[in-house]
């Protein structure tokens, strides 16, 4: 114990590592703030949206005398809450919407849209603490850690550590456990503070402690192997850099490229123009043609489906439900390709331990790709949802009736019974 | 001069006998070989399938049979984003934008099938392009190479030897400079290769030369750092430290934090407000769809006694049409003045973020290299702006159609009456209304001034360093 006190008295007067220590702790509190400000905004922005999303609803249906204005002229909501840990990495937030205003149209055309973030924000990226944690700390490992022993060489207390004590190792062993410590302590204290902030689950935190003791543990072990080799400190760092560069960018980079390379994706313009294409021959194609393409979906419609005038609201439903059918094949594609690449990465990030780290810090979060695919299938079965709900009256000719559609359910009502 | 001259030579004679600095120089060079390959590989096979989608897309649209001419403005168009010339060197907002757009009538659709969503998710260092590998990487090599160049000779005791002989300090920091750039020099090779090949491809030589010129300034920037760092400090150590430190925080805290720092101050309301300016601004807007709507009435009698009829169906012209073309004039103005706010509030959020230039060169560089090279807020907005011209042009040449060459009692019967709908269609040849459009850069002039102004900081920096340089120099001290 009293060598310990020893070691942190002499270990303050290192002003360098207290440089280092101040950057980690003030990077990791920063990004814990920023993330904690932008969860709560999303939160805020998703609140009043729900409340703009029903005034404008019941605005839109006031007007309305038949199913097929009704259902054309109300927009319905989507989002995607998120996590109490969703501070801690935003992950693919940034690029993937996490809301979307949709109506019984031809989903496909729909859905891709892309959110309008702000394109520079997106570009530099945000400062959370996945990034913290999985690309920064074993930069700041390795610029604490890379000398532990080269400096008590180049001192010249190398011999006087080595004579004086029992154990060879121990001195720096301590030494480097101290910076160590305290290293994590800068990192993680601002986590729980925040953590506790956003009420996350106490597992949660203790999972995300874990990941980040482990990540900062094997870049440790980095440091103490680059170490073993006499070269100086310089030396020491540059090799630590090059190392870091190596995992935290050219390895993601080639498996990235692989992927995407690996697993071609339909290109989006082919599933717009397919679609469209289907929707808009519709009009000119004898009603029936679309009807019984119709129809192989929805045989439970056959006995309604016959279409005497120019234009009726279900046979203009009918086409649209078509449209999404014709094009399924390649949305899937789209849909399945996405999930490939998603998993594929999963598997081959054991190969770089920054994105693996950050790839489990969104995974916790349910920042990942794969939280923001099942939010694309929640607004595929909303959709549907409201497909179900709107052709019974259509086809049935159930007289227009405004107060039934009181019992049309909106997505938070869908949301929470999945609950 | 020979004094300066060899204590550049043996500079150099010691990099190349140094095996971390070979190894090092080798894989800064495989990144950047990698990164243009890879590069000029994506935006060469993205521009080709853009140009054949957006030429497809126009074909079609002109190909589409005689039919209702409102019919076409629901069938719309697709507008696709074309890559200009230089963004293979720096393809900027391209990844997180969509590439696409949908024109439709009373829409005004948002940018659709961002790339950086579909692709594998690796972690947030994950994409590589040259002017990455030139924003972030080289500056670390120059400092690799660099940083013991005046230290060293402090640490090993030459120094004193040096200045005894007669070395002045200014002479051996000039020698040293000159080898430090000169590595800048080589660094630049490859960008001009590639700007070489780009100014081949179409894009302005003045463009080209405002990179070119504008990159210069960072790696020279970073040479007089580290020369003026390794001249000030004692130990090799150290010296190294503060300049990774410099380069860690200049290049991936500042950004961030800075990007933070705008979203908190003026997003907290902007986009929630933004939001509901425009859902409230089109609830008085109607798609024009229904042409009996109380708010049309006074037109209707405006024209009935314009044309001294009585009826409707004798007016020379088809009220629904009339009607059409009066909705989407009055809803593209509330849609612009909408997104015009957007935009407007985007760029105040890059100016905020560019308050932060003075403490990271990176940020400096990295936005005037999107400006010179096309790939930047401004060019997005330009793009959105005069796809929104386009749409706007096309649906209301459709809306002409209808108003000028159908007749009203047919229009209102078309979807009872089998022989009505057959004489609202109108000939294909009038959808030769829709403009093709290629989307181009900004001229260079205009491209260069954006770049220039916002890279004033950088160029400080540049003079700063290297005069502290000259004046720390002639005081040199062992």
């Amino acid at each position: 114990m009293n060598r310990l006190v020893q070691e942190f008295n002499f270990l303050v007067r290192d002003h360098g590592m207290i440089l280092w220590l101040l950057v980690a702790a003030v990077s990791a509190s920063v990004a814990v703030i920023l993330g904690l400000a932008e969860i709560s905004q999303q939160r805020q922005t998703i609140a009043n949206l729900i409340e703009i999303d029903r005034e404008e609803r019941e605005v839109a249906l006031a007007g309305q005398s038949d199913w097929g204005g009704a259902a054309y002229y109300s927009f319905h909501l989507t989002y995607d809450e998120p996590s109490k840990f969703a501070f801690a990495a935003l992950g693919q937030r940034d690029v993937s919407p996490w809301k979307h205003r949709i109506r019984m149209l031809a989903l496909e055309g729909q859905i891709y849209e892309s959110d309008p973030s702000h394109p520079d924000f997106a570009l530099i990226g945000r400062f959370d603490f996945a990034f913290v944690i999985g690309f920064l700390a074993p930069l700041f490992i390795i610029l604490l850690l890379h000398d532990w022993r080269s400096r008590e060489r180049e001192e010249g207390r190398l011999e006087w550590l080595s004579a004086s004590s029992s154990n060879l190792a121990s001195p720096w062993i301590m030494r480097s456990g101290i910076k160590f410590g305290l290293l994590a302590i800068c990192l993680l204290l601002p986590l729980w503070l925040g953590g506790l902030a956003s009420q996350s689950q106490l597992s949660t935190l203790a999972l995300a402690s874990v990941i980040t003791l482990a990540h900062l543990f094997f870049w440790g072990l980095i440091c103490l192997l680059i170490g073993r080799f006499s070269f100086s400190s310089s030396v020491n760092l540059i090799i630590g850099i090059l190392v870091w560069i190596l995992w935290a960018v050219i390895t993601p980079v080639a498996m990235r490229i692989g992927i995407d390379n690996r697993v071609p994706l339909p290109t989006g313009g082919e599933i717009l123009l397919t679609q469209r294409e289907i929707v808009n021959d519709a009009w000119d194609l004898p009603k029936e043609a679309t009807m019984k393409v119709f129809l192989e979906r929805h045989p439970e419609w056959s006995d309604f489906a016959r279409i005497d005038r120019p234009f009726e609201w279900k046979w203009y439903y009918a086409f649209q439900q078509v449209g999404d059918q014709e094009v399924e094949t390649l949305s899937n594609a789209y849909r399945e390709g996405r999930t490939l690449r998603d998993d594929i990465a999963g598997k081959l990030s054991w190969l770089s331990p920054p994105a693996l780290t950050e790839r489990w810090f969104q995974k916790l979060a349910r920042t990942d790709a794969k939280a923001s695919l099942e939010y694309e299938q929640s607004i595929r079965n909303f959709h549907a949802y409201l497909r179900t709900w709107f052709y019974p009256k259509m086809f049935r000719d159930i007289p227009f009736d405004s107060t039934l559609l009181a019992d049309l359910t909106t997505y938070s009502d869908v949301k929470t019974t999945e609950k | 001069m020979s004094a300066t001259l060899t204590i550049a030579l043996n500079e150099w004679r010691l990099w190349l006998r140094s095996n971390l600095a070979l190894f090092s120089v080798g894989v800064f060079a495989f990144l950047l070989a990698a990164s243009c390959i890879i590069s000029a590989l994506q935006i060469s096979s993205a521009t080709q399938e853009r140009l054949e989608l957006q030429s497809l897309a126009e074909n079609t649209f002109f190909a589409q049979p005689n039919r209702h001419p409102h019919r076409m403005v629901h069938y719309g168009h697709y507008s696709f984003r074309i890559p200009p010339p230089l963004s293979f060197i720096d393809p900027g907002i391209d990844d997180v934008t969509g590439q696409a757009i949908f024109l439709e009538g009373h829409r005004q659709n948002t940018a659709m099938f961002a790339n950086a969503r579909a692709s594998a998710n690796l972690g947030k260092l994950s994409s590589l392009t040259p002017a990455y590998v030139y924003q972030i990487f080289l500056p670390l090599l120059i400092i690799i190479i660099g940083y013991a160049s005046i230290v060293r000779e402090r640490e090993t005791r030459t120094l004193e030897n040096l200045l005894a002989q007669g070395v002045t300090g200014t002479k051996l920091f000039i020698g040293k400079s000159l080898a430090l750039y000169s590595i800048g020099v080589i660094l630049l090779i490859p960008l001009i290769i590639l700007l070489t090949l780009a100014t081949m491809n179409g894009e302005q030589s003045l463009a080209s030369f405002g990179l070119f010129f504008i990159y210069a300034a960072y790696l020279f920037f970073y040479c007089s750092l580290t020369i003026f760092v390794s001249s000030v400090t004692k130990k090799r150590n150290f010296t190294l430290g503060v300049l990774v430190a410099v380069w860690l925080v200049s290049t991936f805290i500042v950004p961030r934090l800075a990007v933070g720092a705008a979203d908190a101050t003026t997003n907290g309301m902007g986009k929630i407000e933004s939001d509901l300016v425009m859902q409230r601004a089109l609830r008085d807007v109607d798609d024009g769809h229904n042409a009996a709507a109380p708010e049309y009435s006074a037109l209707l009698t405006d024209l009935l006694a314009k044309h001294n009829v009585e009826k409707t169906e004798d007016l020379p012209v088809n009220f629904r049409g009339v009607v059409a073309t009066k909705a989407e004039a009055k809803l593209t103005e509330q849609f612009n003045r909408y997104s015009d706010q957007l935009m407007a509030l985007e760029l105040s959020q890059s100016a905020d973020v560019a308050r932060f230039n003075w403490f990271s060169p990176f940020l400096t560089l990295s936005s005037a290299s999107r400006a010179i090279s096309g790939t930047d807020l401004h060019h997005l907005h330009r793009f959105l702006r005069e796809t929104e011209k386009l749409r706007f042009d096309f649906v209301q040449g459709l809306n002409r159609v209808h108003a000028e060459q159908l007749r009203y009692s047919d229009d209102i019967n078309r979807s009872l009456d089998h022989g009505a709908e057959q004489r609202t269609r109108v000939s294909s040849e009038n959808w030769k209304t829709l403009k093709p459009f290629r989307f181009s850069p900004d001229s260079a002039f205009v491209r260069w001034e954006r770049a220039m102004v916002s890279s004033i900081p950088l160029f400080l920096w540049f003079a700063a360093f290297l005069f502290l340089g000259i004046q720390f120099a002639r005081k040199l001290e062992p």
